[in-house]
């Protein structure tokens, strides 16, 4: 029972990344209808700049605002920097790109990945990278028999909060659903007075931002950085946003805390190193059964 | 290179209507390909060639290989497969594997290793072949990452994990094995010329052509009797085969192999290439497999930064040449670019042979020299709809509607806008399938067929908003008429028999009487997208036509057409009507209707308002409320 | 009574197809205008023109005066500008009251604030089931009740001037009956200037002063509505018979 709430517990821990992550991939999927290949190379580079921020403040940053402060900081640091390479990028790789159709796209992403990348490697080099660990708090809080670090509950806590605020921005508000309609319909929503360029440059700036922050939350957490860690995660959370069906806000979220936890229960139970070929098989199985996955096409139909 | 190729691609044929003038002859290309083997041939033996530089050639060799294989999937058929690296090695460990524990030799391997990873690609492939663009992407994507890390978790100790399976042996021809960087050089260069010969007779073939068809739309090819979900299965399993051939050769050659030799970033490397060369496009997956090879070895100096320009000179290059360096042209080639032999010079003696056109409702190919076979003309219906109901939602778009045409008649289906008429054409060419009630054609119930197997039956439709194939030249566009009769199958084509050339020589001739029949035998090689748009329903017409239906159903003929174009189109339906084709039309011309038609069949909101002979449905007083609103003063 | 549209010598092209010929037509402040004609005849090119979301080949559109060119399409909405397109085009996964307050996004003085919900109330008095069905996907309304909540969304930004495209298309006869006499009560009420595009002549007829026949991209009769009405060659436009001939109308009868 105590190692099933533990493995729940790293689930989720890991499935928040993947949410968060997932979010980007659908946003930007459901308004410009392209796989943005370089989503995870920008989760690694908002890793990189919150582990940036904290050596280079080293001692200074926390030290003047304290272990929260400098987390909080590297945090605010690469959700700012995700965000802007995220314009940036839409700007020189995309936006030339989108009249000659969806397979130049393709590689046009998979091009903006590697340089991402390989621009980390350039720059930070090409072996691994830690935060340190005076960088974070060490107590635990003590339930029962489970032992869960105050550092993982905090970063549990941010993700969901940053999750429930993006489900309450784009399903509960005005702009929101012109997010939404935007999405569905350019040419009635720019009748509604939507400016669809307004659109691309929100989801263009939010969805990396929420990678970028994603990033310093799995340096806090496993502190090894690598500047190729982003392709799996990218590709965790590519397959997270599938599983919620594709350019679905809630689909996403879903998708990706139920692939953190089935994976955490499979590497738990059955196999640490078979559980990502199970991941894969879940996911081929749910589009055989559902080939829009379990939460696309929203639009209910009457029977 | 650019500049040949811009050459290459400047419009050979200004004038239309008489057979091609070619600016770039056919012998100054015979000269180019020589003196490219040529090249390839001599380079091993070049002064200054290392064996490293031979390495380089060879390496080269295996992404072109691999290359022409994702090709086949992603280039022909437009599927995106962004984990064709896992058909690689399955072959490569089909290789490694049985040469270890059944000591079989390398040679026997490489065919085996192709079967298995073709027979594997088949498996995985077709519980998922039916899903769309990017949900195919991740499954594909999936399969390349299950693979890998099958190979890397050392199943029954039978891959040895991540240490890889070493050892692996030389191929061993009895005679002669191969060993030397230069030997391998050009054992790879001739399995690839071996490759490509097949490859283009299948390309210039109905397969080929088939391809392409779904490419370019799918709806229409399914529409004009292609099997979508049978070739594209097919492109895969050939695909996977080749590059199960390129697994093998690489086993031996580096005589080790490791998963992450077959890892994502292999596998968007492929993609990369068939993109960079040109989709479809043989020589671009030639010169795409170079650029990636080379261009980082050029770079090595910059060490760590190579990878970082290979990423941005993608980007550059989607944003400037998005089609690729070399894309495989079809305009201006004239029917030599057909690849159909024995063809006379002049196109127009083709036509001039002026075969018998066969009777409608017979299987052409076969039969339409033969004297045509009498067809019951009788007042017999030939289609029957039954009670027909189909709701999308909460929208009943046809509720109930019984339907008859009789044979060898003009039928018209009238109604105002978003009566339903389309949603039943689709219904009975089985795009569709409806909640409630029956298609008869011909005496046989056709509602659960698929639409391709109706189109055999000898339905036949146009579109309504014009669905042809653009980027395919006029005749190929009426070449997939003939399709769904054809029998000669992947192997024929590859080795082109005389029975296959005899097959394809009757699809060319078929579709070039039904083109010169609708006016159109002058843009015969002109890219369906760049005729006008009269032109390109007259088109359309003649793909429908070409698939020798007992049935023509189009759906908005005169639409978009000027009044000439019209009066045109009313005498050839004319024709014909003449010749045996049964019509059914949507129409909203009713100069159209109700100068042409024998019989006419009003809906409204999806039901049969009144049905009759024109002149009376003119003054039905339901007809004339249904369109013009009720009189209410 | 000043022109609030004024479309002149319209040529609007997709790709080698030249859809609009050379339109040329006036609304008064005011005033309802119809545009007929059969499937194809342009009547919906003219309309997204107007909207900004085709570019046409030469001419020019006036709204009250000036060229519509100096507004991004996004921002006609802010002039007044309510475009009711063709096909309904709710937006199916959003919710009923979602897609009415998409109708005033791009206005900013009605924003979320007590204009916006009287407006609201009274597009509800207007369409009562809209009001049972506020929570609604609007994918799951009927054909009817999302032509309803289309000219709502279209209404709810208090317009001057409303573009309807084909608002009784494939709807069953009484709610076409119900949406016209929807239309006939924004214009007395609230005296928005309509310019209307329908197949169905007899309705749209009897409810414009003012009528346009289009065919094939061109302007084929112009007239009074009450004189159109009667007039055989309407007839003719859309069920075929005698060829048109252009010509000078108005007080024809």
């Amino acid at each position: 029972m105590d190692t099933l709430i533990q493995q729940l517990i790293n689930g989720l821990t890991i499935g928040s990344f993947y949410a968060l992550v997932a979010l980007g991939y659908s946003m930007v999927y459901g308004v410009m209808k392209l796989i943005n290949f370089a989503h995870g190379d920008l989760f690694t580079l908002g890793s990189y700049i919150g582990y940036t921020v904290l050596v280079v403040g080293a001692s200074w940053v926390t030290a003047t605002f304290g272990i929260w402060g400098g987390m909080a900081i590297a945090l605010v640091a690469a959700m700012i920097g995700i965000g802007v390479a995220g314009l940036v990028m839409e700007r020189i790789a995309y936006r030339p790109v989108y009249k000659a159709g969806r397979l130049p796209l393709v590689v046009s992403a998979l091009g903006m990945s590697f340089v991402i990348s390989q621009g980390i490697m350039a720059i930070w080099g090409p072996n691994p990278q830690a935060y340190l660990s005076g960088w974070t708090p060490k107590d635990f809080l003590q339930f029962g028999n489970i032992r869960v670090p105050v550092l993982q509950i905090a970063i549990l806590v941010l993700a969901l909060g940053l999750m429930a605020l993006i489900y309450w921005l784009v399903e509960r508000t005005t702009f929101g659903a012109a997010i939404r309609a935007a999405a569905q319909d350019r040419d009635t929503a720019t009748l509604m007075g939507i400016n669809f360029n307004l659109i691309i440059f929100f989801v263009f700036a939010l969805g990396p931002a929420l990678g970028g922050m994603a990033g310093v939350m799995q340096g806090l957490k496993y502190t090894r950085i690598s500047f190729n860690m982003g392709w799996l995660y990218g590709l965790k959370a590519f397959t997270a946003t599938i599983l919620g069906g594709i350019g679905n806000i809630p689909g996403a979220m879903i998708g990706g805390l139920l692939l953190g936890v089935m994976e955490a229960l499979f590497e738990g139970y059955v196999s640490g190193a078979w559980k990502d070929v199970f991941i894969f098989l879940i996911l081929i199985l749910v589009l055989i059964w559902r080939p829009t996955g379990l939460f696309g096409e929203k639009t209910a139909e009457k029977v | 290179m650019a500049d040949l190729t811009s050459k290459l691609t400047q419009r050979i044929s200004k004038t239309q209507g008489q057979s091609p003038q070619r600016k770039f002859p056919r012998a100054t290309g015979l000269v180019l390909l020589v003196a490219a083997i040529a090249l390839l041939g001599a380079f091993p033996l070049l002064p200054f060639v290392n064996n490293y530089l031979i390495d380089v050639g060879f390496i080269v060799g295996i992404y072109a290989l691999l290359g022409l294989s994702l090709n086949i999937v992603l280039g022909e058929v437009g599927l995106f497969d962004l984990g064709h690296m896992a058909f690689c090695a399955i072959g490569a460990y089909t290789t490694g594997i049985l040469f270890h524990q059944l000591h079989l030799p390398i040679v026997i391997l490489l065919p085996i290793s192709a079967i298995v990873a073709g027979g594997f690609a088949y498996l995985v492939t077709s519980p998922v072949i039916h899903l769309r663009g990017d949900y195919l992407c991740i499954v594909t994507i999936g399969i390349g990452e299950i693979v890998r890390l099958v190979l890397q978790n050392n199943p029954g100790g039978l891959t040895n994990g991540p240490n890889g399976i070493g050892n692996i042996g030389n191929p061993d021809f009895g005679l002669f094995s191969i060993q030397s960087p230069t030997q391998f050089y050009y054992y790879i260069w001739i399995v690839i010329g071996l490759v490509i010969i097949g490859l283009i007779n299948l390309q210039k073939s109905r397969v080929g052509r088939a391809w392409n068809y779904i490419r370019e739309d799918e709806i229409a090819a399914k529409a004009n009797g292609i099997d979508v979900r049978a070739f594209k299965l097919l492109a895969f399993v050939l695909g996977a085969a080749i590059a199960g051939i390129a697994g093998n050769i690489y086993a031996s050659k580096y005589m080790f192999i490791e998963p992450n030799n077959f890892s994502f970033m292999e596998s968007a490397l492929l993609f990369c290439i068939v993109l960079l060369g040109g989709l479809g496009s043989i020589p671009g997956s030639l010169l795409g497999a170079a650029v990636i090879v080379i261009f980082p070895e050029i770079f090595r100096q910059f060490a760590s930064y190579r990878l970082l320009f290979f990423g941005a000179a993608l980007i550059v290059m989607m944003i400037f040449r998005p089609g690729g360096l070399w894309p495989r042209r079809r305009e201006g080639l004239g029917f030599a670019g057909l690849g159909i032999r024995k063809l006379p010079r002049d196109e127009n003696a083709l036509l001039a042979e002026a075969p018998v056109p066969p009777r409608p409702g017979t299987v052409p190919l076969k039969t339409y020299r033969l004297p045509p076979v009498t067809v019951a003309m009788s007042e017999g219906l030939i289609l029957e709809t039954k009670a027909i109901t189909l709701k999308f939602g909460g929208l009943v778009a046809v509720s109930n509607f019984d339907m008859s045409v009789v044979t060898g008649k003009i039928t018209s289906l009238i109604g105002p806008n978003g009566a339903g008429k389309t949603t039943l054409f689709n219904v009975i060419t089985g795009i569709y399938r409806p909640n409630k009630g029956k298609v008869v054609f011909q005496g046989r119930d056709i509602t659960k067929l698929k639409p391709h197997t109706i189109i055999g039956a000898g339905i036949a439709r146009t579109f309504q908003n014009i669905r042809l194939f653009p980027s395919l030249t006029c005749i190929e566009n009426v070449m997939s008429g003939p399709h769904c009769h054809a029998k000669e199958g992947t192997w024929p084509a590859v080795f082109r028999t005389p029975a296959q050339a005899r097959e394809e020589r009757k699809i060319v001739e078929l579709a070039s009487y039904r083109l010169n029949q609708v006016g159109l035998w002058a843009f015969r090689n002109e890219l369906a997208k760049n005729l006008p748009y009269g032109k390109q329903r007259l088109l359309e017409l003649a793909r429908a036509l070409a698939t020798s239906p007992s049935l023509l159903i189009l759906d908005e003929p005169s639409s978009g057409l000027n009044d000439k174009e019209t009066e045109d189109l009313m005498a050839m339906l004319q024709v014909f009507l003449g010749e045996g084709f049964t019509m059914l039309l949507i129409e909203h011309d009713m100069n159209v209707v109700m100068g042409i038609s024998d019989w006419v069949t009003v809906m409204d909101m999806g039901s049969k308002i009144a049905e009759g002979p024109p002149r009376e449905i003119y003054n039905n007083p339901l007809v004339i409320e249904a369109y013009l609103g009720k009189e209410e003063d | 009574m000043a022109a609030v549209l004024q479309v002149e010598t319209l040529f609007v092209s997709y790709g080698a197809v030249e859809a609009l010929k050379g339109i040329s037509l006036e609304l008064d402040e005011g005033d309802i205008v119809a545009v007929l004609g059969s499937n194809g005849a342009g009547k919906t090119t003219l309309l997204k023109s107007i909207s900004r979301l085709l570019v046409p080949r030469s001419g020019s559109i006036r709204l009250r005066g000036a060229d519509i060119n100096k507004f991004a399409p996004y921002q006609l909405i802010q002039q007044g500008i309510a475009h009711v397109p063709e096909g309904r085009k709710v937006f199916a996964t959003l919710t009923v009251e979602e897609n009415l307050r998409m109708g005033v996004f791009g206005v900013r003085t009605m924003a979320p604030g007590k204009e916006y919900k009287k407006t609201r109330e009274w597009i509800f008095r207007l369409f009562p089931r809209l009001l049972e069905r506020r929570k609604q996907l609007a994918g799951t309304l009927s054909g009817g009740e999302q032509q309803m909540l289309a000219i709502g969304r279209g209404l709810i930004s208090k317009p001057s001037l409303m573009l309807l495209d084909e608002p009784s298309l494939g709807l069953a006869p009484v709610i076409a009956q119900e949406i016209f006499r929807v239309i006939r009560q924004i214009h007395q009420e609230e005296k928005v200037s309509i310019l209307l595009v329908e197949q169905n002549a007899r309705k749209a007829l009897g409810l414009a002063r003012y009528g346009y026949i289009l065919e094939t991209g061109k302007i084929a009769i112009q007239g009074e509505a009450c004189d159109l009405r009667n007039d055989e060659r309407v007839k003719a436009a859309y069920l075929g018979g005698a060829k048109v001939n252009i010509s000078a109308c108005g007080s024809m009868s």
